[in-house]
């Protein structure tokens, strides 16, 4: 075998440039093949540690407004969700929903304010469950916790950005006392999210300054064991079944309630993002192919070129076999050296994007996972076999005593 | 004398719009340790017939037995061992492979038995001292004179042990004088027990050998004794003007 591998080191390297121009093509087809992987799998990561990852178990219910007449109700009926709606839903105990808690988000503008500065923004009630829901990072102290909605404390959760305006370092903001007109509340924790300025505080709290009303701004629906569009569609219409039984509408009617299926939208986006995933592999193995194509032509010239030889090595005494072994080998030995050393390039080039791309949202980690790389060198193994075979097959069918007449 | 090469009745025809009957029952027997011509004109089917003889193409009808192998319906894996084993070739253009040194040129029939790379690089070596091209062994075939590259292809004929060689006109690409010298070492060869058949126009090299075989629009017309044979200088006289070159 030793042997055999010195025969084609020494055939290949005779021709230097031609072996050089077939491996580029190789490696030029894997290297995309595995950068653009590399890209599909960073969008797919910085998705997957998105917003629309996190919170995605979850169904945000809004009041709305009939649109179809029922059980002697007119349409155009104003839909309200109360407090109770919370045990209410939960106690409905449809398959799929595990937890359903509400929130407040007071519509007055409210001024945060120290001694020497202020921030302007909306008060949001929560429950501890909010972070999950509405994804948020906490970045310093603690969130809204269970005591705190037990004993209606004014305590503060503020995004990252208000604590830089009022505190310079928003670490420094925990434990801060801040107003909010007429009433002081303690900052006991920071909190990042792109979207949200809220400051979020205990749902107790929020209700006791909206005059106790009993009217939420809407219900998070906590759901789990659920892995399909199907089935996500399944639960949001049964949840909606439960607050027309509560709320008497019509369970067909989509203007009763409002509600943002944050799984099916996850979901879907990860369809979308599997569409993307094979599109890539798709162009990625075209663009290989477009190389091996490019190795089995190179072949067929270099066969062509080499019949006189052939002629020769049959004419002392080589099998077929032994010439078809030679010739699929090469072939194999140029499109996986190449092949590998496009590999390598392309894990190079998606640690440098990585880097590169460090602090972008849209791309996270570009990188290509070990496996696909086997993948990808038995394909090019395969491929390159094939690439080798037909030009071999060919040069046998030409007799020696012709083969050793061309020149 | 054990016959090494029996032909009988052996046709050949090549197809085409007009089919061409280049051999019309050849009937040939060579003897082990014979040096043999076949002599004719061009198109005669001389070449042909070598090319039969060298397993390098199909016979149609008749029967032709090397060394006692009957060789007919042949799969293309056992006639390549037949040549391998039993036919050493030396060629007009010498056909070696050019990106390969003498040493591996010489050595390469026996990369095709298996041997072992210390072992073939040993009987090659062995082969070109024989041939007085030991100081030539890493050089590439066109870094070699005519006459060199003519001895390296007869040393890998050698390099097998095999019961024949076919020289298909071995002077034709020489000048006169290597030419010479390269039919004395076929003489030489064929001294030493070697039986050595060859294809020529040449008859200078005809004269050379110990009969001579006529053929003639696919037909063998006579076969002789050659007028004069052997009388050529010793081996190691023509090895060492070789190694002049």
């Amino acid at each position: 075998m030793i042997d055999l591998f010195r025969e084609i080191s020494q055939s290949l390297s005779h021709n230097k440039l031609r072996t050089a121009l077939t491996g580029v093509a190789v490696a030029w087809g894997i290297f995309m093949l595995i950068v653009l992987l590399g890209m599909a799998g960073g969008i797919v990561n910085a998705f997957n540690s998105s917003n629309m990852a996190a919170g995605s178990n979850y169904l945000t219910v809004w009041g709305g407004r009939t649109e179809k007449a029922y059980q002697g109700y007119k349409e155009g009926r104003r839909i309200r969700l109360y407090d109770e709606d919370q045990d209410k839903v939960a106690e409905a105990r449809t398959p799929g929903v595990v937890n359903v808690s509400a929130s407040i988000n007071l519509s007055s503008t409210v001024n945060i304010s120290t001694p020497s500065d202020y921030v302007t923004g909306s008060f949001s009630g929560v429950y501890p469950d909010a972070i999950v829901s509405d994804n948020l990072k906490l970045i310093h102290g603690r969130f809204i916790n269970q005591s705190d909605v037990v004993q209606k404390r004014k305590v503060l959760v503020i995004n990252k950005t208000n604590a830089e305006v009022l505190f310079k370092d928003p670490a420094k903001a925990v434990g801060q006392q801040v107003s909010a007109g007429s009433l002081g509340f303690t900052i006991v924790g920071v909190y990042d999210a792109e979207w949200r300025t809220n400051f979020y505080i205990p749902y107790s709290t929020a209700r006791m300054l909206n005059s106790d009303s009993r009217s939420v701004s809407q219900l998070n629906v906590e759901l789990a064991g659920i892995s399909t569009e199907e089935e996500g569609k399944r639960v949001e219409d049964d949840v909606r079944a439960s607050l027309a039984q509560i709320k008497q509408f019509d369970p067909q009617d989509k203007s009763g309630v409002w509600i943002w299926n944050h799984l099916r939208q996850y979901l879907q986006a990860q369809t979308g993002l599997s569409i993307l995933g094979w599109v890539v592999w798709i162009i990625g193995l075209f663009t290989m192919l477009s190389g091996i194509v490019g190795v089995s032509n190179i072949m067929f010239v270099s066969v062509k070129e080499r019949t006189h030889e052939i002629g020769i090595r049959r004419a002392i005494g080589a099998k077929p076999r032994a010439i078809l072994r030679q010739i699929i080998l090469e072939s194999v030995v140029i499109t996986t050296m190449f092949g590998y050393i496009g590999i390598v390039f392309g894990i190079l080039v998606n640690q440098g994007l990585a880097i590169a791309f460090a602090d972008q949202d849209w791309i996270k980690d570009p990188s290509i996972d070990i496996w696909i790389a086997i993948q990808v060198t038995v394909v090019l193994i395969i491929a390159g076999a094939l690439a080798g075979l037909f030009p071999a097959l060919k040069a046998l069918k030409v007799k020696p005593v012709e083969a050793l007449r061309t020149e | 004398m054990e016959k090494i090469i029996e032909l009988k009745d052996v046709n050949k025809t090549y197809p085409g719009a007009v089919p061409l009957h280049v051999l019309k029952g050849i009937n040939l027997d060579i003897s082990r340790g014979e040096l043999v011509a076949i002599m004719g004109a061009s198109g005669s089917g001389k070449s042909t017939l070598l090319n039969i003889l060298g397993i390098l193409d199909n016979y149609d009808t008749g029967e032709y037995r090397l060394d006692g192998t009957l060789v007919r319906d042949l799969t293309e894996n056992q006639a390549a061992q037949l040549r391998n084993r039993k036919i050493g070739f030396v060629f007009q253009s010498f056909n070696l492979i050019n990106y390969k040194n003498a040493l591996e040129n010489v050595a390469l029939p026996l990369f095709y038995q298996g041997v072992s790379r210390r072992k073939r690089n040993r009987l090659a070596m062995e082969q070109l001292e024989r041939m007085g091209l030991a100081d030539r062994a890493h050089h590439l075939p066109g870094e070699l004179s005519g006459g060199q590259k003519q001895r390296v292809a007869i040393a890998r004929a050698l390099i097998t042990q095999p019961a024949l060689i076919l020289a298909d006109e071995p002077t034709g690409a020489l000048d006169s004088q290597t030419s010479r010298e390269v039919m004395a070492l076929m003489r030489e060869l064929n001294d030493q027990g070697m039986t050595i058949v060859i294809v020529t126009h040449d008859p200078g090299v005809g004269a050379s050998t110990s009969r001579i075989i006529r053929i003639s629009d696919g037909i063998i017309e006579g076969s002789g004794q050659s007028s004069t044979s052997h009388g050529a200088p010793q081996f190691a006289a023509v090895v060492n003007s070789f190694s002049n070159d």
